[in-house]
């Protein structure tokens, strides 16, 4: 990384905001704090998603993450008794260690197979945009066949869901 | 303008934070979080690559569009099988849900 | 950017300059904090007097100037006096940051609404799309107030708006995909400036009324009031508030009352078009104002639908109008009898 040039403000606010929601929200106490936070990491990723001209995307993950999954996740957390909830534990002293250990050994092999491989790979941004209403036609015209499969696949675990959560009386 | 390169130890970071997630936490719904976290430690590495290529590509933000919509049906069908768990056997402690039977 | 004044004389030119320049006043003054501030109050005073008049009473009258237009000025000093209650079990931070975060998101849409040609805050072009992100937040904002307020009536209530409030959402950004299909962008200056020759209530006046309906719904009006059923529910989810909190929720109501008018008259009503004798945010100002007249006159004529039926309405007979007008729009956009940008 080039060290004479200042970091961007913008990408240092949102990297702290994500990656400290994102800590928190498997380390609060009560699980509706970790979903709120939750929901601040994913408002997080969505700026990062901003600032690398995906404005639709990020929009997107805001109303799809925000909007839908963490209120299915709050449901859920509402839905299961209060005293189970709370005796977040992680049990035995040595395992955090351990957990600590392996996911600290991977990102740190990950984020350093990409800075030895850095000068190799672009710095600054090409220039181009990237407007939205491209975004249709590949959608539909490049990658038709996900786009439905996906369609089914949503239609299945919407029914799954409904099944697996019904209550029988 | 930050380079590709922080894009990715950013996304790795995620990663990170996720896989701690996954290994350590004996809450269903804990669990729940650590892998909507991977999952989007995963698209913000799309959309950074789709940008930074030269010409700047779209395809990357397609992948990241299906993947949104495919991790969000995973949630909901992981809570509802996260409720039956509970129904069954009236915790949501993975320690204690690791019998087959019930 | 700016020359920070560095003798004592030049901080005036600096501050005129300042308060003059157009970033300011589009912020601040309009359709900035100001303006939705008062247009806010005004709109409290106006339903009570409209809901008065349908009635058969008079509504406000007493607090200052003619027909009491001072009343909202003299609920707001009321409920600041009032002392704010917060149950003993109640989770504080949440109780008391969700009713700001409401008011935050009910304006945050506000900066890409259009009130005239060049009197937008932020000209996103993702404009339609934001407003929907931001909107899609306040269900789950609801939810987390109603928990934390850690008593039965407001969680029930919160439940069902909830419930209410996640159902409407889908017909309403649907029916908003024929207009986007008509003017080819989700940017709201285009949208509007499409409609110069006919209004997108002509071509599109099924999304009209599906869009209308939805939206009544999710603003929790009546008749589609349950969550916030007086005789049955007390308050619904803000049952526990009281004092500034209430205000500040009620605000954040009203505001999403101006919110959706102002949306259905840049999505179909032409935005700020209108002849040339008004400026064109006066127009913008007087057509969200009658569609606010149409969203509040039903809650004094109308009674109120049972829940569940009004959740499987949004899902099941709204949401295939939605859709089957989408595929009419198609259709009729494909074999050429609408031209995209109207007709």
């Amino acid at each position: 990384m080039d060290l004479s040039v200042p970091p961007d403000i913008t990408f240092v606010v949102l990297t702290a905001i994500t990656l400290v929601a994102a800590i928190m929200a498997l380390q609060a106490k009560e699980l509706i704090y970790g979903a709120i936070s939750l929901a601040v990491s994913f408002i997080g990723i969505a700026g990062f998603f901003v600032s690398l001209d995906a404005p639709y995307l990020a929009m997107l993950q805001i109303a799809v993450y925000v909007g839908a999954v963490v209120v299915l996740i709050l449901f859920t957390i509402m839905l299961v008794s209060r005293e189970e909830v709370d005796k977040d534990l992680t049990g035995e002293t040595g395992e955090s260690a351990a957990g600590l250990w392996l996911a600290g050994l991977l990102a740190v092999s990950i984020a350093g197979i990409a800075a030895l491989a850095g000068p190799n790979l672009p710095s600054t941004a090409p220039v181009g945009n990237l407007p939205i209403s491209q975004l249709g036609p590949v959608l539909a015209g490049s990658y038709p066949v996900p786009l439905l499969i996906l369609a089914l696949l949503l239609s299945g675990a919407l029914l799954g869901a409904l099944v697996l959560a019904k209550v029988d009386r | 303008m930050p380079t590709l390169v922080s894009y990715i130890i950013v996304s790795a970071a995620l990663l990170g934070v996720g896989i701690y997630g996954l290994s350590v936490k004996r809450n269903a719904i804990r669990i729940l979080f650590a892998v909507e976290l991977i999952v989007n430690a995963a698209n913000l590495n799309f959309v950074a690559f789709a940008r930074y290529m030269n010409p700047p590509t779209v395809s990357g933000q397609v992948i990241v569009f299906y993947s949104i919509a495919a991790a969000a049906m995973e949630a909901a069908v992981g809570l509802a099988l996260i409720l039956v768990a509970f129904r069954l056997n009236s915790t949501i402690d993975l320690r204690k849900l690791n019998k087959l039977k019930g | 950017m700016v020359n920070l004044p560095t003798t004592p004389a030049g901080i005036l030119p600096f501050i005129v300059a300042i308060v003059t320049s157009h970033t300011f006043i589009t912020l601040v003054i309009f359709p900035g904090f100001i303006h939705l501030m008062v247009v806010v109050m005004f709109l409290t005073w106006y339903e009570r007097k409209l809901l008065a008049r349908i009635q058969l009473r008079i509504g406000p009258l007493y607090a200052g100037g003619p027909g009491g237009i001072l009343q909202p000025i003299a609920d707001g000093v009321k409920l600041i006096f009032k002392e704010v209650m917060i149950p003993y079990t109640a989770d504080k931070p949440l109780f008391l940051g969700i009713p700001l975060a409401l008011v935050f998101l009910g304006a945050l849409p506000f900066a890409v609404i259009p009130f005239g040609q060049h009197w937008v805050i932020a000209n996103l072009d993702v404009g339609l799309v934001f407003v929907f992100a931001v909107t899609s937040l306040f269900p789950s904002m609801v939810l987390i107030f109603a928990w934390a307020s850690n008593s039965k009536y407001p969680f029930l209530g919160g439940l069902r708006s909830l419930f209410q409030q996640v159902a409407y959402e889908i017909p309403m950004w649907v029916s908003a995909l024929s207009v986007v299909m008509l003017a080819e962008s989700f940017n709201l200056v285009q949208i509007v400036s499409a409609q110069q020759k006919i209004w997108f209530i002509g071509p599109a006046f099924i999304s009209f009324a599906v869009f209308f309906i939805a939206s009544m719904a999710e603003l929790e009006r009546l008749p589609f009031d349950l969550p916030e059923a007086e005789p049955e529910l007390v308050a619904g989810w803000f049952t526990e508030s009281s004092g500034a909190l209430f205000m500040v929720i009620f605000l954040a109501l009203y505001m999403k009352l101006y919110l959706m008018s102002s949306l259905i008259t840049v999505l179909f009503l032409g935005g700020w078009w209108g002849p040339a004798f008004l400026p064109q945010p006066v127009w913008f100002i007087l057509k969200a104002l009658i569609v606010a007249t149409f969203i509040i006159i039903p809650r004094g004529v109308y009674a109120r639908l049972r829940v569940d039926l009004l959740i499987k309405v949004g899902w099941t007979r709204l949401l295939i109008v939605a859709l089957a007008n989408v595929f009419i729009t198609v259709v009729l956009l494909r074999t050429g009898i609408l031209s995209p940008w109207g007709l």
